[in-house]
């Protein structure tokens, strides 16, 4: 277990306080903020590169501040990735090895399997010049996993690449993970990234801890609307909680004039009526129903009548903007092409949404 | 019209480039007009000039040895620490470069008649109008500029390999030679020829420091000197011919190490 207490970076204008996180052994965790939030500083905090004001930091049952980096067990894969150009690609995986004096013949299996996961074994007695992006990005990450690290530091691990050679990495780290088990920690600013392999989340903005959490839970029910902002949180309202309604157990909100419903459960007492709070919904929990068919129980409740303002089709996804005719109230609503397809939908017509109760999210 | 200006705006700028060339040239070439005197061949097997050959090419290695032994951790302390009095001490290494070279040798003349300048020399090593003070004179005017140049090569290689390397396992020390020292060779090399070159040819420092005696202080630039200051143009042109021969076969040196790495 990767263990960060009190971790204070004081660096120009940065100011990091008291920065914790925990990484259970094996686990994948991403540090999500934006870009400048001083993420990076956080990361050469750890690996020992700089020195933190105040904090301890223990990787398994050893506390590792205080001493250098070369000894803390820790691997990092650079933003730039840093391969070393005047090293073939084997030289650059074996790097480790030799730098920390390790018996090869222990190693090998080892290394062979990962050269095998990630397919660059056409590719050991090249120089990383002349390697595509992707295929640097694998060797980057078997350099850095090679010596059997306790911990992998990942630096915004898929920026920089073409789309498509982005979901193959994706897809390689993922299979990496789930066959080598490496306790890594992931900083990044693409939420899409964390949520594609994180299990853990922390959400770190303007050098503060503002969510830590299990991934859906993190982006269904953002802490803050700071968070939800940074999440990119399209649908979010200003709402006033009108009544509780204890035999239901749901609490019945004000948006513009229309009513929503939500399930009480999730909130303890924390919500007293005529409280003021922050209504959202992720535009892919949005449904349009289609007329004909039945409407399961579980949205009944929140069904809203409205038209279509624009449609704007991406590649995998369209997206459609709504609004309430009662409230005018607008959403922004991702659909799957497929199902954009059989709608049959169009602007200016006349559509039923419904938000599943369990989606809707309040912030306070 | 806008054609026109394009092209008459390119080739002002060629044209300064080609007139360079021209007059640096004409300065060699007119050097062969009186290449095969009867003085020629004599001056040119004379053992005080093969002695000044000898003596130049000895003291610049010396002192460019001791210049990048010292210059090369100091330029890497400026190009990646941060400390107290980094801006004064690389503001401190351009003296050499701003201060007369007579004016840096008379400072050591003035140094060595100082009770710790005497010390030295007694119980120590000469320099005054001794081969050491050539060397410490070249020393003086190079050490600067080489820590200067090879800070420059190291700024161009990113710490972050390093930082890499570290996590690695590489003790600092390994972390440089395995990776820093590789990646920046080249510039590295390059920054000592030029270096090697700026020593070679040294005069004003060397002269006062030293002083020009022939067959024990005279090297090359010197000898040129003393030569002409007695009139004798076909010895001074030998020693011209040959130092512009080194500083040739420096230049395409230094041109060769300009092949780099591929970098990403």
């Amino acid at each position: 277990m990767i263990r960060i207490e009190g971790l204070t970076i004081l660096f120009e204008s940065f100011k990091i306080m008291n920065f914790n996180i925990q990484i259970e052994e094996g686990g994948f965790h991403f540090l999500l903020g934006p870009t400048g939030s001083g993420k990076t500083l956080i990361l050469e905090s750890i690996m020992g590169l700089r020195k933190p004001k105040t904090g301890r930091i223990w990787i398994g049952d050893r506390e590792v501040q205080g001493l250098p980096p070369e000894r803390r067990g820790i691997s990092y894969v650079p933003q730039d990735l840093a391969l070393f150009p005047h090293l073939k690609v084997k030289e650059n995986i074996l790097f480790g090895i030799k730098a920390r004096d390790l018996d090869m013949k222990i190693y090998e299996e080892y290394v062979a399997a990962l050269i095998e996961v990630m397919k660059i074994d056409h590719l050991l007695e090249r120089y990383p010049a002349y390697l595509s992006g992707g295929e640097k990005k694998r060797v980057a990450l078997l350099r850095a996993l090679a010596p059997k690290p306790k911990l992998l530091l990942l630096d915004e691990p898929l920026s920089g690449l073409d789309p498509s050679i982005k979901i193959d990495i994706q897809h390689l780290l993922k299979n990496l993970h789930t066959s080598f088990h490496p306790t890594t920690l992931c900083v990044t600013h693409d939420f899409e990234e964390a949520y594609s392999l994180g299990d853990g989340i922390t959400i770190f903005i303007d050098g503060k801890v503002e969510q830590v959490g299990k991934r859906d839970d993190v982006f269904l029910r953002p802490k803050s609307i700071k968070v939800a902002h940074f999440l990119g949180a399209k649908n979010l309202y200003k709402a006033r909680i009108l009544k509780s309604d204890g035999l239901l157990q749901r609490l019945i909100l004000r948006v513009n004039g229309l009513q929503f419903s939500i399930p009480a459960s999730l909130y303890q007492d924390q919500m007293e009526v005529g409280k003021e709070v922050d209504l959202f919904i992720r535009p892919e929990e949005v449904m349009i129903i289609r007329e004909g068919k039945p409407v399961k129980d579980s949205l009944r409740r929140n069904i809203f009548e409205g038209k279509i303002l624009d449609i704007a089709g991406k590649e995998r996804y369209h997206l459609v903007y709504f609004q309430t005719m009662e409230g005018k109230i607008p959403f922004e609503i991702s659909i799957p092409n497929y199902a954009f397809r059989n709608l049959k939908l169009s602007i200016g017509k006349i559509v039923r949404i419904a938000l599943r109760e369990e989606s809707l999210w309040l912030m306070t | 019209m806008e054609d026109n200006e394009k092209m008459s705006f390119r080739y002002t700028m060629i044209g300064a480039a080609i007139c360079i060339f021209i007059f640096y040239l004409g300065l060699i070439l007119s050097l062969f007009y009186f290449v095969g005197g009867k003085g020629f061949w004599e001056a040119l097997l004379h053992p005080n000039t093969l002695f000044s050959i000898r003596l130049s090419l000895m003291a610049a290695t010396i002192a460019t040895f001791f210049a990048v032994l010292i210059g090369l951790p100091s330029a890497y302390a400026l190009s990646r620490f941060k400390f107290v009095g980094k801006g004064i001490l690389d503001t401190f290494l351009e003296i050499p470069m701003i201060i007369s070279p007579i004016a840096l040798g008379a400072a050591f003349l003035v140094f060595f008649n100082t009770p710790l300048g005497e010390l030295i020399q007694t119980k120590g090593i000469f320099f005054v109008f001794e081969v050491p003070g050539i060397v410490l004179a070249q020393f003086a005017t190079i050490a600067g500029l080489v820590t200067r140049l090879m800070k420059a090569s190291l700024d161009e290689i990113s710490p972050r390999y390093e930082a890499v390397a570290r996590s690695l396992g590489s003790s600092p020390w390994q972390a440089f030679y395995r990776v820093t020292l590789p990646l920046s060779f080249r510039g590295l090399l390059a920054s000592i020829i030029l270096s090697w070159a700026k020593a070679f040819g040294e005069f004003g420092a060397t002269v006062t420091l030293a002083g020009a005696m022939p067959g024990k202080t005279e090297t090359m630039p010197i000898a040129i000197f003393t030569a002409l200051a007695s009139a004798n143009i076909d010895k001074a042109i030998v020693l011209i011919l040959i130092l512009v021969a080194f500083g040739l076969l420096i230049l395409y040196g230094v041109r060769l190490t300009g092949k780099r790495y591929r970098y990403d």
